[in-house]
């Protein structure tokens, strides 16, 4: 009976992830199907390319670009901790929450120029899946979004304005998730 | 082959029965909800675990008797009668009472691990992460992944296995653990229920000790 269940729901996770992947693959040839079929001139096969940068000369400079990427990102999840903190502590410590945000916004910049062709899962160990540079066009667009939400707190808290720093904590956490589902592989 | 003639007796009384499948239920949807990033579920997930875990405490000690820890911790000396095969009884044997020990405690520094943790973006919290550091959250999360890869999966896999080893000997134990009956030897005395009200106390106290902890502990922070 526990092994029935066990391995009844492994199948389902097992099919889950089948689908999911197959799913975003449909997609992807779907955005292709419409990026070829759609007459707007920046929606071209090259559209794809300009995008995003192009890939690093060698394997070592890739390897750097993963790294310091790595480097970036965490210290971007370093600053979303801080933040929560500083925004619960009582009072709010404005100065901390300026520092975070500042980081998050400046951070958020250089998002997409952190993964230029050749840094992908292929070239060496990295969390960043094959999809974004096979959805070019929707991961710069879920970048922007990161980018918009995270200048947007950082406005507010140099303003001083806590009660919408609170308000867009929301909107950051959800940019943030937007772009990792799809985007980011779970830890191995 | 023990031969199970004895007529089908009470043994596991419905709150244990619920305990049981509802943990495994629970840990099985913890373990998916955050591989596939519904961390915010896994957390609710955790505090569900959680309330299951006083309930159980609670019903250790005023549940029905085959539920509470004075009828089936027993020492080393019991285990070895139950090895050479004199022991009779019912619920748990003093060998499992080992297995539900360890798994209890196990699931219960697995929650505790969880209640302050933070996951590696910093979007969600567990309910106590805000009582420690941002550095201590990180590596209570780091342990809490380790623990249940470790002896989580390990006591769940030995727990399995033992009911397949009981099973494969003429020994049926999931069927007792959905119905609450089993076979018992002429003679062994069957479980003495407890009382449909006090368990609802015990509910009631979980969900109010677990909502204290959601609501941050002490000074509700």
């Amino acid at each position: 009976m526990r092994f029935v269940l066990f391995a009844a729901a492994s199948a389902c996770v097992i099919l889950s992830a089948c689908g999911g992947s197959e799913t975003s693959q449909a997609n992807n040839a779907q955005a292709n199907i419409d990026n070829d079929a759609s007459p707007p001139a920046e929606a071209n096969s090259t559209g794809n390319a300009m995008v995003m940068l192009a890939a690093p000369p060698t394997r070592a400079q890739a390897l750097k670009v993963m790294h310091d990427r790595h480097e970036a990102m965490e210290g971007l999840g370093k600053a979303m901790k801080t933040l929560h903190r500083a925004l619960d502590s009582s009072p709010a410590d404005i100065n901390a929450v300026r520092a975070q945000t500042s980081i998050m916004a400046s951070t958020a910049a250089k998002i997409p120029g952190m993964f230029p062709g050749g840094t992908g899962p292929d070239v060496g160990k990295t969390r960043a899946k094959a999809e974004i540079w096979k959805q070019p066009e929707l991961f710069v667009q879920k970048s922007k979004d990161y980018l918009a939400a995270a200048q947007a707190i950082d406005a507010a808290a140099r303003a001083g304005d806590l009660t919408k720093v609170m308000m867009l904590h929301d909107r950051v956490d959800k940019a943030c998730k937007a772009c990792h589902d799809p985007f980011r592989a779970p830890k191995s | 082959m023990t031969p199970n003639r004895g007529a089908e007796q009470p043994v596991w009384d419905l709150p244990i029965r619920l305990f049981h499948w509802l943990l495994a239920a629970l840990i099985g949807f913890s373990w998916w909800s955050v591989k596939n990033d519904h961390t915010d579920w896994h957390i609710w997930s955790g505090c569900a675990i959680l309330t299951l875990l006083v309930f159980r405490l609670l019903w250790g000690f005023v549940g029905s008797s085959t539920s509470r820890f004075s009828s089936f911790v027993r020492g080393p000396r019991s285990v070895i009668a139950y090895l050479k095969g004199r022991w009779s009884g019912v619920g748990h044997t003093p060998l499992g009472a080992l297995s539900v020990l360890a798994l209890l405690f196990a699931v219960s520094v697995q929650v505790s691990l969880g209640l302050i943790s933070e996951d590696e973006d910093g979007i969600y919290m567990g309910p106590l992460a805000r009582l420690v550091s941002t550095d201590t959250s990180d590596t209570a999360r780091g342990i809490h992944e380790e623990w249940f890869e470790t002896v989580i999966v390990g006591l769940i896999i030995l727990h399995v296995a033992a009911i397949i080893f009981y099973r494969l000997r003429g020994k049926h134990l999931t069927k007792p653990m959905i119905t609450g009956r089993a076979p018992l030897e002429p003679g062994a005395e069957p479980m003495r229920p407890g009382k449909w009200w006090v368990a609802l106390i015990c509910l009631a106290v979980s969900i109010g000790i677990v909502r204290w902890v959601i609501a941050g502990a002490p000074p509700f922070s």
